[in-house]
């Protein structure tokens, strides 16, 4: 599984990643953690609001922070 | 040793290297320090509880309850010009963006909605118009510079969006925002407004010039209603959210506005009053573009601003240039144009940067020549 969090690097994405994190140490299963912080790379999802979280290409959730449990399900 | 390490027995040493040198005996330095901490008092005892407080709250409030997407699809591909053009130009207020994430919503607006120059709008508005920047600046210097710069701030941002987009036309990519569905909030509108309705009227009631006694009755009144609607009709995961909101602003921003606010009463003393009677203490052309050209090159973290043109204006600044460098500072800073020319380019950026200096300037002498 391919985690990828987008964002410039804002306290928000960082508690993002911790979140996802934290979700991943809960569930036991193991996945690639990637950062984008390029802009154009970010923009090239169709969101416009950060921070992101994307799971295998697909957009879970932007523009807030998802709670641990929430990215539990998505897992 | 580890990297880490190292760099915290740099730090330790800079730290004491400074306190060794620090020019504890010269009058200069105990002036600046006396009028740094001055100053950070006035902002403390008149600004902070009655001002900035509530506009946070106001600022977390409004990422709860305003849905974005609603906002944000008026940005998109189908929509009007004129109504992404206006709504671009207030979105500062209704999307409470922090700085971090103006620039992606900026290029998502710029390549799958409504264009270069609504994208610009937004660039220059965001930053300039939120709530918290503009009740302080009412509070620290004036109603009439306050009002001045919201004003400005929206007409310069529409204008230099149209002025971008009729010298570049740019296709649009296509493909549509990404949308993710809302979700239902458990309070009616009403409730909603009525909340927003009693913060801003601490602000308002902040802003009276009417006997202290009556002000600060109502100030408590207002904030004591907002408390008392908010534990009846919020459940408990809305009121948390609310609060995390506004504890995030709080976080990000307070801390450089003290060191800012510091930092302005520090150098105070240090500004030769004949530089700033003589650069900007008329409402000149020059004058003006003089601080707009200063404010556009020069960092201010959020709100920073204010101390900063505070001091100034005590120095002898006069309010057309006051309002110049309000407009120019907080949109543009030399880091933030170096970050905008990676996504627009050179030309692009060089042309955005001198609309923003010229009208900024335009503004500044209109008010000064008005006031």
């Amino acid at each position: 599984m391919k985690i990828e969090i987008l964002g410039t690097g804002c306290p928000k994405c960082k508690l993002l990643e911790a979140n996802t994190r934290k979700a991943l140490e809960e569930t036991g299963k193991k996945a690639e953690v990637i950062k984008v912080t390029e802009i154009n790379k970010i923009i090239k999802y169709d969101i416009i609001s950060t921070p992101a979280i994307v799971i295998d290409g697909k957009v879970k959730a932007y523009g807030r922070i998802p709670e641990v449990k929430e990215i539990k399900k998505w897992l | 040793m580890e990297k880490k390490e190292w760099t915290i027995l740099l730090i330790i040493l800079a730290v004491f290297s400074l306190f060794f040198f620090l020019p504890y005996n010269s009058e200069w330095f105990n002036t600046s320090i006396i009028s740094g901490l001055n100053l950070l008092n006035d902002y403390a005892k008149q600004h902070v509880l009655t001002c900035l407080v509530p506009a946070l709250f106001i600022a977390g409030a409004i990422t709860v309850f305003i849905k974005q997407n609603k906002v944000l699809k008026y940005l998109g591909a189908g929509a009007k010009k004129y109504v992404a053009y206006i709504l671009a130009s207030v979105s500062g207020i209704i999307l409470a963006v922090c700085s971090c994430t103006i620039l992606p919503l900026f290029a998502g607006i710029r390549k799958r909605g409504a264009g270069l120059g609504p994208a610009i709008t937004f660039l220059f508005s965001g930053p300039a118009i939120n709530i918290a920047a503009i009740f302080l600046t009412i509070s620290v210097l004036g109603y009439e510079i306050g009002l001045a710069r919201i004003t400005a701030s929206i007409l310069i941002s529409i204008l230099v969006g149209v002025t971008m987009a009729l010298i570049f036309r740019e296709k649009i990519e296509k493909g549509e925002f990404f949308m993710q569905e809302d979700k239902k909030l458990k309070v009616s509108n009403k409730v909603i407004i009525i909340f927003f309705a009693f913060m801003i009227g601490i602000l308002i009631v902040n802003g009276l010039q009417i006997n202290k006694t009556l002000k600060y009755g109502l100030m408590i009144a207002f904030a004591l209603a907002t408390i008392i609607l908010v534990m009846i009709k919020f459940g408990k995961e809305l009121r948390d959210k609310w609060l995390n909101e506004t504890w995030g602003f709080s976080k990000t921003i307070l801390p450089l506005l003290f060191v800012g606010v510091f930092v302005a009463g520090f150098i105070m003393p240090l500004i030769p009053e004949s530089i700033i009677v003589n650069l900007v203490g008329q409402n000149t052309i020059l004058g003006n573009l003089i601080a707009s050209i200063f404010g556009a090159f020069m960092y201010f973290s959020t709100l920073t601003e204010i101390p900063i043109v505070q001091a100034l204006i005590t120095k002898g600044m006069a309010s057309g240039p006051a309002l110049a460098l309000l407009l120019a500072g907080p949109s543009l800073s030399l880091p933030s144009m170096l970050v905008i020319r990676k996504l627009l380019g050179t030309g692009k950026t060089l042309i955005y940067i001198g609309l923003v200096i010229i009208f900024s300037s335009m503004a500044g002498l209109i008010f000064g020549s008005i006031v």
